[in-house]
């Protein structure tokens, strides 16, 4: 076979091992040595009495931030096995699917902070004298914040890839394991590549809050950012804190540059468009990576060769063609269904013990009246959602759109509002308070604040990218019959912004709950602010260690979560589909 | 060779041929809005023979694509048995490769591996893949395109992907899904030829094409035996052997000769001739309706008016082939087109002719307001807009789901969805109904008691 390049006329170049194979080879060197290095200070001595001690030491800073970010590396990669086995199930089969949406769809509303005290104890207990108890706790709470729209959106694209594409790979009669990695993960690879980004964005925030955390009165600080932080505001030490901000600013930025945007890059050639892309994202590290000649070396000299093995030996001791590939498929299929039914009836099982030993718990020492004021407390909180929507509605919807409508002023300024979401805002929360005690703002109000710091950044970027979507020829079109002002407003820009609104709006709202948990409860040197709120009863709950009205604030929590989504989003999703969507 | 088989005039063509493929009596149903049955083909019985080039013709609609979908295994029928060189067919046909009329290609793949998902289900070793490979792609007239992505050449070398992919799994039975439908024209008449002489040729394990179109002149061109297949359900009307040597020529008498009792088949069964209606006499527009219930063309109303002015304009136009041409779109359409506006009796069509109805000269010279209360008229003369116009009569509104299942016990043959939408058009054509896409319900528009006045001062 002639290659390419001779039949174009250019000399053919015989690629090459070049200095970039050097770095690329020194950096994988230096990820497997820090992965080991910073691993191993998660499995050190640990005793409830003595947590380990933070130092404010900024010369620390870039341990604890390797930790940090070693947790968040850890727990992503368990959402991405959760993320393929489970999507993959829910897409494959009826009864995984029917079991699978609901429970993604309630597990999604689980306010993740509440349920950290109950998921430490248990970790303890599995690996007791170990820190890794809490350091797994951690990981979980991650874990949780981040996973459910990963697997989400995994099974969304399974479900949307387009039929000929499907039937085209039936026709040639790939195997599941082809179909997977030939077809459904490429599918889904430009969406996985986006909600993972956007769900470890969400992680930082888990991660903060998870490194110190009060359990049974006791403080419990992990090595890393966030407790390192916690410890520079409880000692006062204003010049540590701020450092740990600019650090933690600089690996979020680093983490954008390094990993996302060439993975974005990259995720471009996954489109399923079949025309040029207008503006494709272009990152600079995966134009160097492309360069690397290790890649195509260990297919060319290690993989095939392997694979050809596997062939060569296959043939051998197998003449003739292999027994019915539909018998054969018949096993597996039966095999998969017996292990899935042992493994439903095992969840089932846990499950249903689970849930009675929580509804005794909960009925022996939950009273009547005191359920009363915790849903009264839901409705407190719920207001201040309400509120913190609204306003960041009314002030970010122009400014969005202002922004969105200027090509120039967006590709600075998307990035920006990705940053600022990604960020941890309960990491300042104690300066903010600070600011409420000084000002004598009552934290009732200042909580708002506080939860709309880490929300609003949601409704602004989508508010942006609806702007960046509405087609020119409607903006021509407004132009030329003269509107402005309000009418252009009411006829083009909100009609056409509102689809992206929802979506952002429901995202800071749902976020907004897990926030109260943090925002109603702060703590300013020695004194302690608390608002009346369903935050700030399960966090005092939670730092009690009061299990059983733990599991009922949480559970009322849910209910006003989903409750919520079932009546408001829901059908501003299906109303913004069936009437505002531009196609 | 194909030449070798005996010509039509015979009667049946001698074929001692081994069958690649064989659908013995198919039937296919699908479940469509309401748990209703669609059914889909009735009782097809098909053969494809070892040297053959089989052309399925068909509107859309038809059925067509799910024939190619049984004979493949990429659908299970609902009745009967398909069998591949003589073995019942389970699962997938082993025998068998597609070329799909959106080229079905992989974006992330390059041309190279594209071709090579050919060959995932074959155990083959690095070096006899790439070989595989390479010749498949040399062979389709790819060779300076290896390493470009689908998104980055043009429709015509996507297809050439999809054929060589196609063939590098060494089918025996190539099947073409309206393979040349979505390329231009010039292009789709090269890769016509080309397929033809892959076919004839000895560089691929190929015996047979089994291709599946709506165009008449790529099946008369290309196939040794042309089905037509007619639709609500599919089933088999018209088998014509074709001995024409290759390259045909579009010119050639017989060529022009097949094309015709195609087109004369096809009008035949879409536009029967019917005994003249009785002249319309005075009375409620019920009483005139036609005595069976027949279904109405899915087309656009806006289409109707321009078939209608273009006949107008131009007296010369008076034939369904050449007002095709005219139009350029292809038969199938063209035949909706003129069906619908016979059944609004604005036209009469005496065997494949178009011409005027009074009423249709009338209409055609009307101001738009008169045109309106003219199309209500003849649609409140359709039986099938009785189902909705029933409803309305004693109340506002009425849900969608209600008047679907009404269609479909009506209509048993046809999507019922796609048969409102079109009686939805033209009902609000006619100031007759409305459609509320929020509520999902058919309503009575709101100006229509000051027309229904207007109408009791006329008459």
């Amino acid at each position: 076979m002639k290659s390419t390049a001779t039949q174009l006329g250019v000399p053919e170049v015989k690629r090459t091992f070049t200095w970039v194979d050097a770095v690329v080879l020194a950096v994988v060197f230096g990820l497997c040595w820090s992965i080991f290095h910073f691993g191993s200070g998660m499995t050190v001595q640990f005793d409830v009495s003595r947590s380990p001690e933070i130092s404010t030491d900024v010369r620390n800073i870039p341990y604890y931030a390797a930790r940090t970010l070693l947790r968040m590396w850890i727990a992503f990669g368990f959402s991405l096995i959760f993320t393929f086995s489970v999507g993959y199930a829910a897409a494959k089969n009826r009864i995984a699917r029917s079991i699978i949406l609901p429970a993604l769809d309630i597990l999604q509303s689980v306010p993740v902070l509440s349920f950290l005290t109950i998921t430490v104890t248990g970790f303890v207990a599995l690996f007791p004298g170990s820190l890794l108890g809490v350091e797994c706790a951690s990981i979980f709470a991650i874990f949780t914040g981040q996973v459910w729209n990963m697997a989400f959106g995994f099974y969304h694209s399974l479900v949307t890839v387009p039929g000929d594409l499907r039937e085209a790979a039936t026709n040639f009669r790939l195997n599941a394991w082809q179909r997977f990695g030939k077809l459904e993960v490429p599918a889904s690879m430009h969406s996985l590549i986006w909600n993972s980004m956007m769900s470890f964005g969400g992680g930082w925030f888990f991660v903060a809050q998870s490194e110190a955390l009060t359990r049974f009165n006791k403080n419990v600080k992990l090595p890393g950012l966030g407790s390192y932080m916690a410890t520079a505001v409880e000692t006062g030490n204003n010049t540590a804190a701020i450092w740990a901000i600019v650090a933690m600013l600089a690996i979020i930025i680093a983490s954008d540059q390094l990993i996302w945007r060439p993975l974005l890059a990259w995720a471009d050639l996954f489109k399923m468009e079949l025309s040029e892309a207008g503006q494709p994202p272009t990152s600079w590290l995966y134009d160097f990576i492309r360069r690397a000649y290790i890649f195509d070396w260990i297919r060319e000299t290690i993989v095939d060769p392997i694979a050809d093995y596997i062939v060569v030996f296959r043939r051998r001791s197998r003449i003739g063609p292999v027994l019915g590939f539909q018998s054969r498929r018949k096993i597996w299929m039966w095999i998969f269904r017996v292990a899935g039914a042992l493994i439903g009836l095992f969840l089932l099982y846990e499950v249903m013990v689970g849930l009675t030993a929580a509804i005794v718990a909960v009925t022996n020492s939950v009273s009547w009246p005191l359920f009363l004021n915790i849903c009264w407390l839901g409705f407190l909180t719920m207001g201040r959602v309400v509120i913190m929507t609204a306003a960041a509605t009314l002030i970010w919807t122009p400014i969005g759109f202002w922004i969105g409508s200027k090509p120039e002023v967006a590709r600075l300024a998307q990035p920006i509002a990705q940053v600022a979401a990604s960020f941890p805002t309960n990491m300042t929360f104690p300066f903010v308070v600070g600011l409420f005690v000084a000002l004598h703002i009552s934290i009732n109000w200042g909580s708002i604040f506080l939860i709309a710091m880490g929300t609003q950044w949601y409704i602004l970027f989508n508010v942006i990218a609806g702007a960046m979507a509405i087609p020119n020829d409607l903006k021509e079109a407004a132009r030329t019959y003269g509107l402005s002002g309000w009418p252009l407003w009411r006829t083009l820009i909100l009609p056409s912004i509102f689809p992206f609104w929802v979506t952002g709006a429901c995202t800071a709202a749902g976020g907004a709950w897990n926030a109260s948990i943090v925002a109603e409860v702060a703590t300013w040197g020695d004194k302690r602010l608390e608002a009346q709120g369903l935050g700030a009863f399960i966090a005092n709950a939670s730092s009690q260690g009061d299990t059983a009205l733990i599991i009922c604030s949480t559970a009322v929590m849910c209910v006003f979560v989903l409750l919520t989504n079932k009546l408001v989003w829901r059908r501003l999703y299906d109303y913004a589909e069936r009437r505002f969507h531009l196609d | 060779m194909p030449t070798l088989l005996k010509p039509a005039s015979d009667g049946f063509a001698v074929i001692d041929r081994p069958v690649v493929a064989e659908l013995c009596d198919i039937t296919k149903s699908f479940t469509v809005a309401g748990g209703r049955e669609l059914k889909v083909l009735d009782r097809i019985n098909l053969a494809v023979h070892e040297g053959e080039l089989l052309a399925l013709l068909g509107q859309s609609g038809s059925g067509k694509s799910t024939l190619l979908r049984c004979l493949t295994g990429l659908t299970k029928p609902t009745g009967g048995r398909v069998l591949a060189y003589g073995k019942l067919l389970e699962g997938i046909n082993p025998y068998a490769s597609i070329v799909f009329q959106t080229f079905a290609l992989y974006p992330w793949l390059t041309v190279e591996q594209n071709v090579a998902v050919g060959l995932l289900s074959k155990s083959f070793t690095a070096a006899e893949k790439k070989g595989a490979v390479g010749k498949a792609i040399d062979l389709i007239g790819l060779d300076n395109y290896h390493d470009a992505y689908p998104r980055e050449i043009s429709g015509g070398m996507r297809q050439r992907v999809g054929i060589a992919r196609a063939l590098v799994a060494e089918p025996k039975i190539l099947c073409l899904d309206e393979a040349f439908s979505a390329l231009d024209v010039l292009t789709a008449e090269n890769l016509r030829q080309e397929m033809v002489s892959l076919w004839q040729g000895q560089a691929t394990s190929l015996k047979s094409i089994f291709m599946v179109t709506h165009n008449i002149y790529e099946a008369v061109e290309m196939a040794t035996r042309i089905c037509v297949l007619f639709p609500h359900p599919g089933r088999l009307g018209l088998v014509l052997e074709n001995s024409l040597p290759y390259p045909r020529n579009s010119t050639d008498p017989e060529f022009e000769r097949l094309v015709n009792i195609i087109h004369e088949t096809i009008t035949m069964q879409a536009l029967p001739d019917h005994p003249p209606e009785q002249a319309p006499v005075s009375g409620r527009a019920t009483s005139r309706a036609r005595s069976r219930l027949e279904s109405i063309p899915t087309v656009p109303v806006s289409q109707i008016l321009g078939l209608l002015s273009l006949i107008k304009d131009d007296q010369e136009l008076d034939n369904i082939y050449d007002i095709s041409n005219e139009i350029g779109k292809d038969f199938g359409e063209t035949i909706s087109l003129v069906k619908a506006a016979e059944i609004l009796e604005f036209v009469d069509t005496p065997k494949d002719e178009v011409r005027f109805t009074e009423l249709g000269k009338k209409f055609i010279a009307a101001d738009s307001e008169t045109q309106t209360e003219i199309f209500a008229e003849q649609i409140k003369k359709l039986r099938l807009f009785h189902i909705i116009l029933a409803y309305l009569e004693v109340q506002d509104e009425i849900e969608e789901d209600t008047v679907l299942k009404d269609i479909s016990s009506a209509l048993p043959y046809e999507n019922p969805e796609k048969i409102l939408q079109t009686m939805i058009a033209w009902g609000r054509y006619a100031g007759l109904m409305d459609y509320d896409a929020n509520t999902r319900m058919v309503t009575r528009p709101e100006r229509e008691e000051e027309e229904e006045e207007k109408l009791v001062e006329k008459s």
